[in-house]
C-alpha cells in the first residue's frame, strides 16, 4: 500500500513570521490521519506547504520516498496526491461534469476518465442528474459532493481534505464523514484537517493536534480524547 | 453610395475583425485580469508578417493559394510567439504588481512594437500595399454587388471565431484555461501547470489578432504601422460593451460597433468620415446605461 507522507521539521512563513515552526508528521499508508487545531493554528498552512503552494523555507517533505522539496504543485499532484480544498472551491462557472474533468486533468485516457466519472456518479447519484448544471448554481451540500468527486477523479494514493465540515449543515457533515470513511476503505490514504474534534476522531486512525504552528500532542483517537491538551484546546479548559 | 447589401457585407467584415480583436482582450482579462494594450500592435505585427510571407512566397514563384495560406500561417505563428513571449517574460513576473504598472507596461510594449515596425521595416513609415490574393470578381443580387473576397474573408473570420470558441469550451486546454481563469490556486492543485497554460492562452488570444490583421490586409489592400491603435481601441471598447471576460459579449460587442459605424455611413453618407465619432458617442451612452457591459457575469463563458 502506498501513500506515505513524511513531513520533517518544516518551517513555513508568509512574509517574515513563521506560521509553522519545526513541524513533523507522518501519514501512514491506508490510514486516516487527522490534524486538529483551532483557527489560526496553521492547519491550512500545513496543507499549502505539502502542496508547495507556499513552499516551506526549511525542512523536508517526502511522499512514498520521493522528496517534494524542489517540485512544483502540479508535479506533486502527478505523484498521486489529490486535494479537497477548504471551502470546496468548485469552479462555479463550469458544469458539474467539467468540474470533475478538471479533477481528472492529469488523466490522459478518455476511457479512464469515463470510468471514473461513472464511479463518482455511483457514489453521488445526485451529481449524475445535475451533470450539465453550472456548479455555482447548486446548494452547498451538492457543491461539497462536486468538490469530493473532483478530488477522486485521479484515483489518488493520498487524499488531503481541508475542513470538509466547514459551512455545512450538521446532517451533511455526518454524511461527509461517512463518505470519507468509505473512500479510505477503498484503500485511499487520507490526511484530514479539521476543527470538528469528535466526528474527526471517530473516523481517524491517528491524530495530531496543532497549536501555534507546532504539534503539541499526537496519538491514537483514544489517547487524544483523553488528553488534557486536547481537552483544554477544545472543550473549554475542562481540567 | 452603397446599397443595403453592401453595407451589410462591409459591416459584417468590420464586425468580424473587431470581434476577433475583442476576443483577445476578453481572453487576457479573463485569465490574468490584465488589460493588454499591446494587443493592437501585436495585430500589426501579424499583418506585416503576413505581408512578408506573401512577398517571400511570390518571390519564390509559388501559386496564389500558397501565398494566401502562408500569409495566415506566418501571421498566426509570429503573433502567437510574441503573445506568449510578452506573457512569459513580462506579464507573469509582474502578475502581483499593481494593475496600473501592468497597464503601463503593456502600453510601452505596444509602442515598442509599433516603433520597431516603423523604423526597421523597409519604408515602414508609409502605408504598405497588401497584394490582392483573392479572386477580384463578385456577383450582383438585386442592386447589391457582393465581392467574392469579402465573402471568403467573412466566412474565414466567422469560422475562426467558431474555432476559438470551440477550443475554449470543448478542449482540454480550454478547460485548463477556464480553470486558471476562475481560480488559479485550485487549478494548480488539480495538476494544472499554470506557468504553461497562461503563455499558451496569450498565444491563442494573440494569434486571433494575427488572423484579424491578415484579414484586414487582404480586405483593405493596405496596412500601416499604426493600424493596430484604432483597432485596439475599438476591440477593447467592444469587449467592455459586451462585458469584459465574456467571449460571447466580445463577439456581440464587435458586431455591434461595426453595426453602429455602418448605420452612420448608411444613414448619413456625407458624414461617413465621422463614423467613429458617432459610434463612440453611442457607445459612451451605452456604457453609461449598462456599466458592467451587456453580458457581464451572466453566462459561463468567462475565460
Amino acid at each position: 500500500m502506498t501513500g506515505r507522507l513524511i513531513v520533517q521539521d518544516i518551517y513555513t512563513a508568509y512574509d517574515r513570521a513563521d506560521v509553522l515552526s519545526g513541524l513533523s508528521i507522518e501519514v501512514v499508508p491506508g490510514t486516516i490521519t487527522c490534524i486538529l487545531g483551532s483557527n489560526g493554528a496553521g492547519k491550512s498552512t500545513l496543507i499549502r506547504s505539502i502542496l508547495r503552494l507556499t513552499p516551506p523555507r526549511a525542512g523536508s517533505i517526502a511522499f512514498d520516498g520521493i522528496t517534494l522539496d524542489t517540485m512544483q504543485t502540479h508535479d506533486i499532484i502527478g505523484l498521486g496526491i489529490a486535494c479537497i480544498p477548504e471551502g470546496r472551491r468548485i469552479f462555479a462557472k463550469m458544469t458539474v461534469e467539467e468540474n470533475l474533468r478538471v479533477g481528472a486533468y492529469l488523466v490522459s485516457s478518455e476511457r479512464a476518465i469515463q470510468m471514473r466519472l461513472a464511479k463518482v456518479y455511483e457514489t453521488f447519484p445526485r451529481l449524475k442528474e445535475r451533470a450539465k448544471q453550472l456548479a455555482g448554481t447548486m446548494s452547498g451540500g451538492e457543491q461539497a459532493m462536486v468538490s469530493i468527486g473532483r478530488g477522486l477523479m485521479t484515483e489518488p494514493k493520498l487524499l488531503v481534505i481541508d475542513e470538509p465540515s466547514l459551512g455545512l449543515s450538521p446532517l451533511f457533515v455526518q454524511e461527509n464523514f461517512n463518505v470519507i470513511r468509505r473512500i479510505n476503505e477503498t484503500g485511499v490514504t487520507v490526511l484530514l484537517v479539521e476543527q470538528n474534534v469528535n466526528q474527526t476522531l471517530a473516523i481517524s486512525h491517528y491524530g495530531y493536534v496543532l497549536s501555534q504552528g507546532r504539534i503539541v500532542v499526537h496519538g491514537t483517537p483514544a489517547v487524544l480524547s483523553a488528553d488534557a491538551e486536547v481537552q483544554r484546546a477544545y472543550f473549554g479548559g475542562a481540567h | 453610395m452603397g446599397t443595403i447589401g453592401q453595407h451589410l457585407l462591409n459591416g459584417m467584415m468590420q464586425g468580424t475583425i473587431y470581434g476577433l480583436v475583442a476576443m483577445g482582450f476578453t481572453i487576457f482579462f479573463g485569465v490574468m485580469n490584465v488589460i493588454k494594450f499591446s494587443h493592437g500592435d501585436v495585430l500589426t505585427v501579424g499583418a506585416f508578417a503576413a505581408l512578408v510571407a506573401v512577398w517571400a512566397t511570390s518571390a519564390l514563384g509559388m501559386p496564389v493559394y500558397v501565398q494566401f495560406i502562408a500569409a495566415f500561417i506566418a501571421a498566426m505563428i509570429l503573433t502567437a510567439v510574441v503573445g506568449a513571449g510578452i506573457s512569459h517574460f513580462l506579464i507573469m513576473p509582474l502578475r502581483n504588481a499593481p494593475p496600473l504598472n501592468m497597464l503601463l507596461m503593456t502600453m510601452m510594449v505596444g509602442t515598442l512594437l509599433r516603433e520597431a515596425i516603423r523604423l526597421f521595416f523597409p519604408n515602414g513609415t508609409n502605408p504598405q500595399r497588401f497584394p490582392e490574393l483573392l479572386p477580384a470578381g463578385g456577383f450582383s443580387l438585386g442592386r447589391s454587388f457582393f465581392r467574392f473576397d469579402a465573402l471568403i474573408l467573412i466566412v474565414a473570420g466567422v469560422a475562426s471565431i467558431g474555432v476559438v470558441y470551440w477550443i475554449i469550451n470543448r478542449t482540454k486546454f480550454g478547460l485548463a484555461m477556464r480553470a486558471v481563469a476562475e481560480d488559479v490556486e485550485t487549478a494548480r492543485t488539480m495538476g494544472i501547470n499554470f506557468a504553461r497554460v497562461i503563455p499558451l492562452t496569450f498565444a491563442l488570444g494573440s494569434l486571433t489578432a494575427g488572423f484579424a490583421g491578415t484579414i484586414y490586409g487582404l480586405y483593405y489592400s493596405e496596412i500601416n504601422y499604426g493600424m493596430g491603435l484604432l483597432l485596439a481601441v475599438i476591440g477593447f471598447t467592444a469587449a467592455i460593451v459586451g462585458g469584459l471576460g465574456n467571449i460571447w459579449g466580445a463577439i456581440i460587442g464587435g458586431y455591434l460597433f461595426a453595426g453602429l459605424q455602418t448605420l452612420v455611413v448608411a444613414a448619413m453618407p456625407s458624414m461617413s468620415d465621422y463614423k467613429n465619432v458617432f459610434a463612440f458617442v453611442l457607445i459612451i451612452v451605452l456604457i453609461t446605461w449598462r456599466p458592467t457591459g451587456l453580458l457581464a457575469e451572466r453566462g459561463s463563458e468567462r475565460v
